[in-house]
């Protein structure tokens, strides 16, 4: 499956356009990973229980797009996008979505 | 000496083409169905999907990763962070058990009393039955070890 944020796949034609496909996800991190979380907002620098857990939301996203994608026929996802939001706080919605194309050959 | 390389089982195969998304539909209905009903089958595509993040996120360590890797070996980080985290376990189930038996020694009546038994003991379940869906589906998770 290729997944390009470009309107079309580049060297390839697209034959038919499928429609919008999309993949979200709501995760959270366990509590003991917020608490560390907050203390490390109060000294600075990266916090990587949140990075892991977008990281995780990003990727879980993306295998939902495919994965309807791949049922719908799809040979490619372009003009991909994600979008993020806040739930609540320490959960992260994340989506993932484009056009789902079938290319020629 | 190396061990010699065991042919997969037609499981396993099914079970790679469905990652990859190379069953046709009647084939990847099937086998979703399989997926379904068997639990060997359900561990092998969370492995593989394991397999495929990781292969998704190979990106190499960055100098900090090194410094991470090492405080987490550190034994008085290591030790500080347990101690830390048991402290205020202890506490707070102290603080909860205490401010049940100030309530069940008080002068507040019956009712009130059960009600708020009720309240606590419903959120104690609760929080029970939701740590019990995650323990049971935390093996068919595979995006637990993304780091970034």
């Amino acid at each position: 499956m290729i997944l390009c944020t470009t309107d079309n796949v580049p060297g390839r034609e697209i034959a038919e356009t499928i429609g919008l496909v999309r993949g979200n996800t709501v995760r959270s991190r366990h509590l003991g990973r917020d608490i560390s979380a907050s203390f490390k907002r109060l000294v600075g620098g990266e916090i990587e229980e949140y990075t892991k857990l977008l990281a995780e939301s990003r990727e879980q996203a993306i295998d939902r797009m495919v994965a309807e994608a791949r049922a719908r026929g799809a040979d490619a996802v372009v003009a991909m996008r994600f979008t993020t939001s806040e739930i609540s706080a320490g959960a992260a919605e994340f989506v993932a979505y484009g056009t789902a194309v079938k290319l020629v050959g | 000496m190396s061990a010699p390389l065991q042919e997969p089982s037609r499981e396993q195969l099914l079970a790679m083409a469905y990652v990859d998304g190379e069953l046709d539909p009647k084939a990847r209905a099937e086998f979703e169905n399989e997926i379904g009903l068997r639990e060997d089958v359900r561990r092998e595509v969370v492995q593989l999907q394991r397999l495929g993040l990781l292969a998704r996120s190979m990106a190499g360590p960055e100098p900090i990763d090194h410094e991470w890797r090492k405080l987490a070996r550190d034994p008085l980080q290591k030790t500080s962070t347990v101690l830390a985290f048991a402290g205020m376990a202890v506490g707070a189930t102290g603080l909860a058990a205490l401010c049940a038996w100030q309530v069940w020694k008080s002068d507040m009546e019956a009712l009130p009393k059960f009600l708020l038994a009720a309240l606590c003991g419903g959120a104690l379940l609760l929080f029970l039955v939701t740590l019990r869906g995650r323990l049971r589906t935390l093996p068919y998770d595979p995006y637990t070890e993304i780091e970034r």
